[in-house]
């Protein structure tokens, strides 16, 4: 087995024992990106070539200086004795939308293509100083405004290592192939809607959205400020929780970070899940959408391989000694999009505005004269269409004489939602439930340019994951099997506010009760040829 | 004619005199650094960045919350005022709209004779219509077809407090000014050098028919930097809107920029082509929540208000308003009179004499801090002390005070160390008198002659000769009665 | 194609891309136009659900209590590393200042 598809704790234990040095696990790493990922994705980037469709592409940006040096100061502490950190020479991937610093921080946007951070996110610093090796920084939909990935300006955008003729998913699209592919064992992505769980579920490895305020958002380049939630992308339970424990924590530099301690997600992680109570919704097994022409609510279910996933994990629970409660109701789940819609595109609009050519990112060089013209040009040519769309809406909806019906009326429904989840989550109430089991996604992963033009059904897809970031409370996406095309399956457990280290555990669990399935045995497509050469 | 009257509002924004920005910690005072050196990720609106308020700007709204009588909201939000301007970094600034820190209030504002065209002076109650915190933007210059942009000042606090049309003159507006600023420094939130920044108005001009009660349409006036110009701003405005209604012409809703160097007001925009602000809840900050216990920590040490201060001087010391005034122009300057007068126990008028002249004038010189002065009021008191007993006089008493603020010995080892005793011996001065009556013949016989005025220059010569310690009063009367034998 | 009982008109949505500082080619106003109302359906749903009248907005779903509510700043100068670093991703510089063309404005009296 290569070194670059150990586990992160295994490649940690490898270090400190001095099994592998950190140095050797990095070429292992930068190896495998030569052999799978193809070229970095850029803004010029010509035609497609045919190579192109058959690479990974998740990176836009590879540190390979900056990480030897890292790497090779690991090595050097551990040569002295000295305790190099909890993530010692664990590699990792960045999604772009991190500042990072002295690297091109780039949101997959033409506007900061050439910002160079002058500082770093707290989140990354946490990684760096506990001992990560920072491979790089990976690609994403242009401003995180997407589900696939293919909105970057950076082309060719990032591509499936289990079929590279579908989407990885979105907007962490970069991190979860990178992950899949064994480019790094570990990535830091960003869940807006569900950003970081449904990339996690297309790509076959585990996503995670920690509660609001669990880890700082600073230096995460903002776009929802009520909605974006920092968290790691792993291959199981316990490297999540390896990064997660820290990452997580209290920032005086984030106003809205939880002031509360952060557990230790690794001991627990062998906690009994007896006697915890799981939920089933029908309402996560379906999605409601509007009829585009008459307005009214239709349903679909979710296709049944990806029901019977689910419910085989509730099995593996039942199993275990869990109580599975079925029927439980979250009436406004159908909710969650428009009100997505509404929210995160004021806080988009607001949060665009500092774009403007001044102090950073793209100005445009046509002669102006003319400070407007200046704005309107260099906005025009930076954003891409995805941006400008979303710009526009929340401008729309934020507008003196609409926002009282459309933004203040979405916060309400907000409320609505977040209530759905304190009701089944009370301790003193009718469910009493410890975590929801629901699909992640209600398809695998969509072939690439299947829906970049309807940004409605593409926007319909996070039915099941936008709740929980309106709610504000934790998620996580972990595999849960293959579909008859041989696409990674992604099964969803919601927990209430700061449950982490239940929802790790309930991973970590069903993970060591299918250690030995048939479907696990199967590699994604790109690494095939790679594993057995 | 028609008989007008004017509608003025005052829009202030005050600097905080905090040791930091608002939602970073860069200095909040970079008045003489280079451009550009006062900055960090935060203040200069770099993608990612999340703001973090200081606990002081608090503080300090809440004092002025409380000197201005108005109600302060317990709990009170920030919102975003989005535009574009490249001053504002991010696009936003954050401020707070329909929930501010605190609503209503009123501060009487004392018209002097001067400024009353009855001649008698009045007060003005103007009310406050809220007061809210927000943050100040950077700085742009112009040069030529370009603007140099400068962030050092952007992220500063400002509270901005708005007055209902309350208003009548020119003159009010700046007496409000006046009594503003007084308080600001008084309660120790903002320098208030205006030619500094640290507070800027604008004024709200319309006028109306006497007697009516309905508001018309009013003018903006902006980048007035002194109180003068405001005054004058304001009086030109006036009278250009009572012209063109006279004319028959429409008052528009235009902002008008003053040109100092000029003196004329110029249009700038009309206000119905301002941006849609957009106003939402800043998702970056928490609702801002002030406890009964934090409340009550800030408010423990309120001071007497400046105004209450000085009705207060004038009643219990028996003051004249003038000088009551002056006193308490100054937190620091009323203080040390009232620690003055307790440890004088005579007439507070006498100490409020000294200290209206001699006293303020060292300290304006000088740029002394009336509370940390080496001249203490019990100094002071000990001078006037000693000049009452007669053991110096009062021209020894007034050239102590410097001594004792340069040496910051008390004024009786001073005397005691340098000889400035007064003489006042008889027999000594009486000494010296009938010598210089004898030397000088002329003058005596011009006194003799109905020249009663030069017993002055006798006096001086006096003086001079005992090196000033005479005790003059004494010599006054030993020359008088040698000079009539 | 869409048919919303609300549309944004032209006239709307020039004003919202001049609010917006948005330089845009004919195509783009086209595609973001249509885009704009189809995706005002999500409005539409909003409008048509049942809120009780003393249902609040949220702001953050996650409830924030003193308990776990972070403590405001205290008032201490902390110096910033790197300005130069800040300024210098600024596309044009002078003499540390940070320079853009002027707002054209009128003046007259």
């Amino acid at each position: 087995m290569q070194l670059c598809d150990l586990t992160a704790v295994e490649i940690r234990d490898h270090i400190i024992s001095k099994k592998a040095s950190a140095v050797e696990v990095l070429k292992s790493c930068l190896q495998r990106i030569k052999q799978v990922d193809g070229r970095l994705g850029e803004l010029e980037s010509g035609p497609e070539a045919k190579e192109d469709t058959e690479r990974v592409h998740a990176f836009i940006t590879i540190t390979e200086d900056t990480a030897r040096a890292q790497a090779e100061a690991i090595d050097k502490m551990i040569a002295e004795g000295k305790d190099p950190g909890p993530l010692a020479g664990i590699p990792a991937t960045i999604k772009d939308v991190f500042c990072v610093k002295g690297t091109p921080s780039t949101m997959g946007s033409r506007i900061l293509a050439n910002f160079n951070s002058p500082y770093t996110a707290t989140p990354v610093a946490r990684m760096q100083s506990a001992g990560a090796v920072v491979l790089g920084k990976v690609n994403m939909d242009e401003f995180t405004f997407g589900s696939s990935t293919e909105s970057s300006a950076f082309q060719p955008s990032t591509r499936n290592p289990w079929d590279t003729n579908r989407v990885p998913g979105g907007s962490s699209g970069g991190s979860a192939a990178s992950v899949s592919a064994g480019e790094a064992p570990v990535s830091l992505g960003t869940d807006t809607a569900g950003s970081t769980r449904q990339p996690a579920a297309f790509c076959g490895v585990v996503g995670v959205k920690p509660t609001y305020g669990r880890v700082s958002r600073y230096g995460l380049i903002a776009f929802g400020s009520s909605l974006d939630c920092p968290g790691p992308v792993a291959r199981n339970a316990k490297d999540a929780a390896l990064v997660l424990r820290t990452i997580a924590g209290s920032d005086s530099r984030d106003a809205t970070g939880a002031n509360l301690p952060v557990p230790d997600y690794l001991k627990l992680l062998e906690n009994e899940i007896k006697g915890k109570r799981i939920g089933l919704s029908p309402d996560y097994f379906q999605i409601t959408f509007p009829n585009p022409e008459t307005g009214k609510y239709l349903q679909q279910l979710v296709p049944k391989e990806i029901r019977d996933a689910v419910m085989k994990a509730a099995d593996i629970y039942r199993s275990l000694g869990a109580e599975i409660i079925e029927d439980v109701p979250m009436p406004n789940t159908c909710y969650g999009v428009p009100v997505y819609f509404v929210i995160s595109r004021v806080e988009a609009a607001s949060n665009l505005h500092r774009f403007d050519g001044v102090k950073y990112g793209h100005r445009t060089v046509s002669e102006t004269g003319n400070l407007k013209t200046m704005y309107a040009k260099s906005r025009g040519e930076g954003f891409g269409l995805q941006p400008k769309l979303r710009i526009l809406m929340g401008m729309y909806v934020s507008a003196a004489q609409y926002s009282e019906q459309y933004y203040k009326r979405a916060l309400r429904v907000r409320t609505l939602i977040r209530k759905d989840f304190e009701q089944v989550f009370d301790r003193d109430g009718r469910y009493k439930l410890d975590a929801l089991l629901t699909p992640t996604t209600p398809t695998t992963a969509f072939p690439m340019k299947a829906v970049y033009g309807d940004s409605v059904l593409m926007q319909y897809a996070d039915q099941l994951t936008v709740p929980a970031n309106h709610a504000g409370i934790p998620g996580i996406s972990f595999p849960g099997g293959l579909d008859a095309d041989g696409l990674p399956i992604g099964v969803q457990l919601l927990g209430p506010d700061f449950s982490e280290g239940v929802l790790l555990q309930l991973t970590h669990a069903y993970e060591q009760a299918t250690l030995d399935t048939d479907w696990r045995k199967i590699s994604p497509a790109v690494l095939r040829e790679v594993k057995d050469g | 004619m028609a008989e007008y009257e004017a509608v003025i509002g005052l829009e202030t924004h005050i600097q905080l005199n905090t040791k930091t920005k608002i939602f970073c910690s860069c200095k909040a005072d970079s008045w003489d650094e280079k451009p550009n050196t006062n900055i960090c990720p935060v203040c200069t609106g770099l993608p990612g960045v999340l703001p973090v308020l200081n606990e002081k700007v608090v503080e300090k709204a809440v004092l002025l919350s409380e000197a201005m009588h108005a109600q302060m909201q317990p709990i009170s939000y920030f919102d975003r005022k989005n535009y574009f301007y490249p001053d504002l970094p991010k696009g936003y600034q954050i401020s707070q709209f329909d929930k501010p820190i605190a609503k209503g209030g009123y501060i009487d504002v004392s018209i002097p004779e001067t400024a009353d065209p009855q001649g008698k002076g009045y007060t003005r109650r103007v009310r406050i219509h809220k007061l809210h915190i927000e943050e100040d933007a950077g700085k742009t210059k112009n040069a030529h077809n370009i603007r140099r942009v400068d962030f050092n000042r952007c992220g500063v606090p400002l509270i901005e407090m708005v007055t209902e049309p309350d208003l009548r003159t020119a003159d009010e507006a700046a007496q409000y000014l006046i009594r503003l600023r007084q308080l600001l420094r008084w309660l120790g939130i903002s320098e208030v050098e205006m030619e500094r920044g640290n507070l800027r108005c604008d004024g709200n001009v319309s006028i109306r028919l006497k007697g009516n009660e309905a508001l018309n349409e009013k003018t903006e006036i902006k980048n007035v930097n002194s109180i003068d110009s405001l005054r004058d701003a304001i009086r030109k405005e006036i009278d250009r809107q009572i012209r063109e209604t006279e004319k028959g012409n429409k008052i528009h809703a235009w902002t008008l920029e003053w040109d100092e160097d000029a003196g004329v007001l110029r249009k700038m925009r009309s206000k119905e082509t301002e941006a849609d602000y957009r106003y939402f809840r800043e998702p970056d900050l928490l609702p801002l929540q002030i406890s009964e216990v934090w409340k009550d920590s800030i408010l423990k040490d309120f001071p007497e208000r400046p105004l209450d201060r000085r009705q207060r001087f004038s009643d219990q010391y028996d003051l004249p308003m003038y000088d009551a005034d002056i006193l308490t122009l100054e937190r620091g300057l009323s203080e040390f009179f009232e620690e003055a007068a307790a440890a004088y126990k005579g007439e507070p008028k006498k100490i409020s004499n000294w200290l209206m002249n001699d006293v303020m004038r060292m300290i304006n010189d000088q740029k002394l801090d009336p509370l940390k002065m080496r001249l203490t009021p019990a100094y002071l008191a000990e001078i006037l002390k000693l000049v009452d007993e007669r053991t110096i006089n009062i021209t020894t008493g007034k050239s102590l005070l410097q001594t004792v603020q340069d040496t910051g010995k008390s004024p009786t080892e001073l005397v005691k160390e340098q000889g400035l005793a007064q003489v006042s011996d008889d027999a000594q001065i009486r000494e010296i008198c009938v010598n210089i009556v004898k030397d000088n013949p002329k003058e005596a016989a011009a006194f003799r002659n109905g020249k009663e005025s030069i017993i002055g220059w006798f006096v001086g010569q006096v003086m001079q000769e005992s090196r000033g310690k005479a005790d003059a009063k004494m010599a006054k009367e030993i020359l008088t009665e040698l000079l009539c034998k | 194609m869409a048919k919303s009982k609300q549309e944004i008109s032209r006239e709307t949505f020039d004003y919202l891309v001049e609010l917006a500082a948005l330089d845009l080619n004919k195509d783009e106003a086209d595609y973001l136009l249509t885009e704009l109302n189809n995706q005002i359906s999500a409005i539409q749903e909003l409008e048509a659900i049942d809120i009780d009248e003393d249902v609040p907005p949220a702001m953050h779903g996650v409830s924030y209590t003193p308990e776990n509510s972070p403590p405001l700043r205290t008032d201490d100068w902390i110096e910033c590393e790197d300005a130069d670093a800040i300024i210098e991703q600024s596309p044009v510089m002078d003499d540390r200042y940070i320079i853009v063309p002027d707002i054209p404005h009128t003046t007259l009296e």
